[in-house]
């Protein structure tokens, strides 16, 4: 039994593969700690409710709203957030799809969209176009780029091709 | 939001002791944290049983089928043995909210899920809140009950527990006193005078199992929305039954976002049992399942629309 | 040699002379079949990879040593005088640093929709009422719900219709009758009475559309920071440079003093111009408590006071001959602005210029309530007018026996009705001609006809006019680095339209540099000069020829340069993908040139030039829907889309097609499923959140093929190109609609057209 809080507790995080030392109230959401405490304004505040999914972020590679997520939940437990995909400066190829299929056009729903992609091709290599639409079902785009992230999926899952 | 404190907890065993009207359990957090985040509720103490390893299982045997409360809506949803055998069950996990949420919501909350009536989540000193007056009933109540079972005219929102309605399913819940098992369709009841929440769990007791008898040779769930999905239910209906010879035995249907709680509808049932359910024969028991409902200001529309459910659940049932 | 200008400027049917500086001479327009090599093709966002990596820093994201957060307080009464607000409690709690409410704001007079910073006069729910300033949001929270606030209930009106009979409760002590300007706008030409009498059918339409809250992903909101006596302010804006005026004059500041900066911003719609109380509290706050103040609104603030297009009910009355000529349009509508409303949309615009008819008139009004103000939102107007006509419209054909297209095709109007100027490019008729042809128009049946079995199919079209040629004041400046790049300069701002990337490729073709070597500073008053706002769909028509222009002068300067150092005829020079020509023959990359120079700079500048005095520049095009509606469920669902716009020269297909798509995906959501739900009795708006105010998924999302019309319209200005931004949604409700009225052979005439709404139809069928 670990009991954290009410007041601040230090705790660790992983966060794109790089421990994180917090102080945090209980009541933080994981999203709060990695927007305004660690920096990672990728994630995006929304709705703060579960209703849009611009906060998208992985805990241990499954999609979640951070914004429903405690910060002292994720105790050892490994976060990607948006700012994690790229590596040496290169574009993750779901991120390269989504600029080549202009899946985007304010991009404050972006971040959120590419993680959700994300799982779901973790989960589903090589989705039917019915498959990308239900699995991205949790990511609303106000400025309607839909049918561009549908193509940047449907891309970025070719061009990875099969995986064993 | 309130300041709390918040308990990891490694087995369920632990959590009980922990329990009591100012402590909640903490599952996906999904509902929990909303509450919270709008000041609805304030525990004390929240007890983190996502850590809970035993309270996360899908068991299918002979028994039937066993679900720990911490398995996930995407878990139900994915199953092989909880699509193929009990279809309606997978499909409403299916038809709720969005691949994130489901990815986090839990079966035991998911039945737990308070009214999402906008004025019990508003600004509203409502009656389900404690307060003297249901403000939906003299106002906007478009997505409110057409089965008035208390002064609270709030819809059961969840989607899978109406389908476990269905399939006849049982809860396993521990408390101080130990394990007592309860069908879902006496644990979800309309709420009182003295409790005013959609169940009758009592603080200190933690779901810890659903347990699903051998399910019936075919089941469907039917939700409607007013968008393509990620939408609460307009109304749904779930319904089970073996077919045998062409005809069906053993039918169950249950009315969901009708009322305060699913609904069985036992008079269109009985129109139907082991009859070959012609789409006439389907037609009139839609009917007779809305027979007793009354459409509030609002929701006229729900009166045609949970008929036509009804029917085309039937027919699809049928149809195999 | 700058040059003094006066010129006409329409935005968003508002029209103004305004006088303009031009720089230098006015560039002749790229010709409809002039050979450009970057302009026009397809081009990746040049912010794409800020925007999908998580570093584009949006106004929400900025972060300043020392900053503390601001938190709006709503009014929970509707209509109220606050008789004691008590803030001891709030500021008591640790980490409260400041709480302000209208007894010690300062005192600052504000136009249009606050008259103080914060007052004690309630007028709708959700009105801001304090802020609380803390070093943490979840401190600041904490301390609002501490704030206790005592009011003294007025009677409420929170309906538009209720708020028009005679007795109603006024919103405003100065509007007796409750409409903006105390009486309706009237319009009129020609004379309708002898209209009608000419006519032999007629129809008659009564249509309502809803509430729409614009629910841009980023909400309203500013960050204030104050270094010595210049202050920046970072605010999710449309118009940069607006934030700098308004700052500067309401806070009496020189605005060489303050900096306004929108680099990044999560969409606007409309309704994100300069003038909120917000910006000014933030920086009050700021400059007292020296520390960066960050303002923003959240979800339901968002929704309940930033702004809303307003519901309307509207009625069309259209004439016609048997062969289909019309001979009279009367339109009336009302439009609710909230409880403060600075102008009245042009409902109207659609019925008096969309068609060509000489007997017009109509009678709009705006409606105050108690609910939330008003604000633009997309082709505000016209996306609602264009509902009501096209509806009559239809029903018209319906009357006529004639198929609903040939109608249209029929009327399409030779001259702007409004301005009495002939159109600068009318491709109405290519628009549908190609918009039928891929919707497969000859499959739509009489209406009714495709009603067997679950669901039901029916197809529908609907036209789309709006201006979007832009105009000055608008300018731009380019340097040249001594490694070959090149930057552009502006003050205009990118809010995911895609502007910096066609900036970059217009900056690319007229100085002959790769795109890739070409950067565009956008947002920041400090980093270029005046743009003007983004809306109206004016920035591609008002920055692109200043960019080009300031690029021309560039390449002058660079040519020049050449000309000297190696002692050529300055007229012999070409500049293309980055190398230097003297005629055909090579001379070296702009790299190496500048590269001799040291590390200098060479600039350009430009100005877009005036508009044409003896045409009407506008945007048209048609939409074209089919759906099927499910007869169990009610659902409505939109198959396909076909649109064909003309934006003139479409700078980038690409970005183009976003923004159609978008317009057409926000038009889709007001034709089926969003809309503000309100107790009137309570004046309560329920849905002020994504839960309830449904925006379309994914999964709502149909096919859409958009068809590139791309004719130059080289009267409007020197690159051709007009506006996408609000064309795309004009026309998507109203075929949407008119489609569904096909399918169900009955029209829902109340958007949006929900389950509900539908079954209720199939109900009464
Ligand atoms: C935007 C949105 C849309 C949604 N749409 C749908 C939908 O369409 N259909 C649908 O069915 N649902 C929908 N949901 C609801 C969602 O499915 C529920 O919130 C979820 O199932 C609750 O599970 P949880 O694990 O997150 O519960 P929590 O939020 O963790 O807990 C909910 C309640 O249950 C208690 N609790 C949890 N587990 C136990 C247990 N084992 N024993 C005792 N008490 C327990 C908690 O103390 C709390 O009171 C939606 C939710 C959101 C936010
Ligand atoms: S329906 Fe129930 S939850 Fe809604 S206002 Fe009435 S009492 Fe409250
Ligand atoms: S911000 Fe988390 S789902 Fe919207
Ligand atoms: S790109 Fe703007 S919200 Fe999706």
């Amino acid at each position: 039994m670990i009991e954290h809080g009410p007041h601040k507790t230090a705790i660790t995080l992983e966060v794109n593969g790089l421990p994180q030392f917090v102080d945090v109230e209980p009541r933080r959401t994981l999203l709060d700690t990695l927007r305004i405490d660690l920096g990672l304004t990728g994630a995006k505040l929304v709705c703060n409710m579960g209703n849009c999914g611009a906060c998208t972020v992985l805990v241990d590679g499954v999609a979640v709203y951070s914004c429903l997520t405690l910060a002292v939940e994720c105790e050892g437990k490994a976060i990607t957030t948006i700012e994690g995909l790229a590596q040496d400066g290169v574009l993750h190829p779901l991120q390269q799809a989504f600029v080549q299929h202009d899946a985007l056009q304010c991009g404050f729903c972006t971040p959120g969209q590419v993680l959700a992609a994300h799982a779901l091709l973790a989960r589903n290599p090589q989705p039917t176009e019915a498959e990308v639409v239900a699995g991205m079902a949790g990511n609303l785009c106000r400025c309607g780029a839909y049918r561009g992230i549908i193509e940047a999926v449907l891309s970025a899952a070719q061009q990875t091709g099969p995986q064993q | 939001m309130q300041p709390f404190i918040h308990i990891d907890v490694a087995n369920s065993e632990e959590v009980i002791p922990l329990l009591d009207a100012r402590s909640r359990p903490l599952a996906g957090g999904t509902d929990m944290l909303p509450l919270m985040k709008e000041g609805i509720v304030a525990p004390e103490r929240l007890i983190n049983i996502k850590r809970a390893g035993d309270l996360r299982y899908i068991r299918a045997d002979e028994d039937g089928l066993h679900i720990g409360a911490l398995t996930t809506l995407d878990e139900l949803d994915r199953h092989p043995d909880v699509r193929r055998d009990y279809t309606t069950l997978a499909q409403a996990a299916a038809e709720a909210a969005s691949p994130q949420l489901r990815n986090m919501a839990t079966l035991g909350g998911n039945l737990l899920q308070q009214a999402r009536c906008w004025y019990y989540r508003g600004d509203f000193h409502c009656w389900l809140k404690g307060g003297e007056l249901c403000h939906a009933r003299d106002g906007r109540n478009e997505y409110h009950a057409i089965f008035d079972q208390s002064p609270c005219v709030a819809v059961y929102p969840s989607d899978p527990p109406a389908a476990l309605m269905a399939l006849e399913a049982n809860l396993r819940i521990v408390g101080p006193q130990g394990a007592r098992l309860v069908p879902v369709a006496e644990f979800l009841q309309p709420p009182s005078a003295e409790r005013r929440t959609l169940h009758t769990l009592a603080p200190n007791e933690l779901i810890v199992e659903v347990h699903v008898p051998k399910g019936p040779s075919g089941s469907v769930y039917l939700k409607a929305m007013d968008r393509a999905t990620w939408a609460y239910a307009l109304a749904s209906v779930a319904v089970a039954a073996n077919i045998r010879d062409g005809r069906a035995h053993n039918v169950r249907i249950v009315l969901g976002a009708v009322s305060n709680r699913p609904i069985r509808a036992l008079a269109a049932e009985e129109l139907v049992e082991g009859q070959l359910i012609t789409p006439e024969l389907a037609r009139r028991a839609g009917e007779t399942a809305l027979a007793a409902a009354r459409a509030l200001e609002h929701n006229h529309y729900k009166l045609p629309l949970t008929r036509n459910l009804v029917a085309q659940a039937l027919r699809d049932i049928m149809a195999g | 040699m700058p040059k003094v200008v006066k010129t006409t400027i329409n935005v968003e049917g508002r029209v103004s002379e305004q006088f303009a500086i031009v720089e230098g001479a006015e560039l002749p327009p790229w010709g409809e079949h002039e050979e450009l090599g970057i302009v026009g093709y397809p081009a990746p966002r040049i912010d794409g990879a800020a925007r999908v990596s998580g570093e584009a820093r949006y106004t929400y994201d900025v972060q300043l040593p020392g900053m503390v957060y601001g938190r709006l307080v709503r009014a929970k009464q509707a209509s109220a005088k606050i008789t004691r607000i008590d803030v001891r409690k709030a500021k008591a709690v640790r980490g409260v640093v400041d709480v302000m409410t209208y007894e010690n704001v300062p005192d600052i007079e504000m136009s249009g929709r606050q008259t103080r910073l914060l007052s004690d006069d309630v007028r709708f729910a959700g009105q801001t009422i304090a802020v609380v300033v803390a070093v943490d949001p979840y401190v600041a929270a904490d301390a609002a719900a501490l704030i206790e606030v005592e009011y003294a209930e007025r009677p409420l009106v929170a309906d538009p219709e209720a708020a028009l009979a005679a007795d109603a409760v006024k919103v405003q002590p100065d509007k007796p009758n409750n409409l903006l300007n105390g009486k309706p706008r009237i319009k009129e030409r020609g004379d309708v009475a002898a209209g009608f009498a000419a006519a032999d059918e007629i129809a008659a339409v009564t249509v309502r559309t809803p509430t729409a809250l614009h629910n841009a992903f980023e909400t309203h909101g500013c960050v204030a920071h104050w270094e010595g006596d210049q202050l920046t302010i970072y605010e999710s804006t449309q118009h940069t440079f607006g934030v700098r005026e308004f700052a500067a004059k309401k806070l009496e500041l020189p605005m060489s003093k303050v900096r306004a900066v929108s680099t990044f911003m999560g969409g606007g719609f409309g309704a994100k111009f300069p003038g909120s109380a917000y910006t000014l509290i933030a920086a009050t706050t700021a400059k007292r408590l020296r520390r960066p103040v960050h303002l923003m609104y959240d979800r339901e603030g968002e929704n309940l006071e930033t702004g809303n297009r307003g519901q309307t009910l509207q009625q069309v009355k259209i004439g016609a001959r048997r062969d289909g000529t019309l001979t009279a349009i009367e339109y009336s509508g009302i439009s609710e602005g909230g409880a403060a409303m600075g102008w009245l949309p042009m409902l109207e615009g659609p019925a008096s210029m969309m068609y060509r008819c000489p007997n017009f008139r109509s009678e709009t009004s705006g409606v105050l309530t108690n609910l939330g103000p008003m604000a633009a939102f997309r082709a505000p107007g016209f996306v609602e007018g264009m509902v009501g006509l096209e509806a009559a419209m239809d029903e018209l054909a319906h009357k006529l026996g004639m198929d609903p297209l040939e109608l249209r095709r029929k009327n399409i109007p030779d001259t702007d009705q409004l301005e009495e100027k002939p159109f600068s490019s009318l491709p109405l008729d290519e628009c549908y001609t190609r918009g039928a042809a891929a919707i497969g128009w000859e499959r739509r049946s009489q209406p009714g006809s495709q009603s067997d079995g679950r669901y039901r199919r029916g197809i529908g079209m609907a036209s789309q006019i709006w201006w979007g040629g832009g105009g000055p004041p608008a300018y731009a400046e380019m340097l040249l680095n001594s490694d070959g790049t090149a930057t552009v300069m502006t003050g205009t701002q990118d809010l995911g339209t895609g502007t910096r990337t066609i900036l970059a490729q217009v900056a690319a073709e007229e100085l002959g540099l790769p795109l890739e070597q070409v950067n565009v500073t956008v947002g920041d008053t400090l980093q270029g000069p005046f743009g003007p706002a983004s809306g109206g769909s004016v920035t591609t028509g008002s920055m692109t020829p200043a960019v080009r222009s300031a690029a021309n002068d560039l390449r002058n300067n660079l040519c020049d340069i050449v000309a000297q150092m190696r002692d050529i005829p300055q007229n012999e020079i070409e500049i293309r993908g980055g190398m230097i020509y003297r005629r055909d023959q090579e001379l070296a990359s702009v790299r190496e040139i500048m590269r001799k120079l040291g590390d200098v700079m060479l600039q350009g500048t430009g100005s877009r030039g005036p508009n044409p005095d003896d045409v009407s520049v506008v945007t048209s095009g048609a939409q074209f829907a089919e759906v099927e509606v499910d007869t169990v469920t009610g659902l409505v669902r939109v198959l396909k889309i076909v649109a064909a716009h003309d934006s003139g020269r479409i700078m980038n297909p690409q970005t183009f097609n976003s923004q159609i798509y978008g317009g057409i995906i926000q038009g889709m959501g007001l034709a089926l499923t969003e809309q503000r739900i309100v107790d009137t009795e309570r004046g309560a708006v329920l849905n002020p959140n994504l839960e309830f105010y449904k925006l379309p998924t994914i999964a709502d999302v149909p096919q859409i093929e958009n068809i590139l019309i791309d004719i130059p319209d080289t009267k409007a200005n020197s690159t051709g190109a007009k506006g996408a931004g609000e064309p795309g949604i004009i026309p998507t409700a109203a075929a949407i609609a008119n489609a569904v009225a096909d399918a169900l052979g009955v029209r829902v005439g109340t958007l949006p057209i929900t389950p509900p709404r539908v079954l209720e139809a199939l109900d009464a069928q």
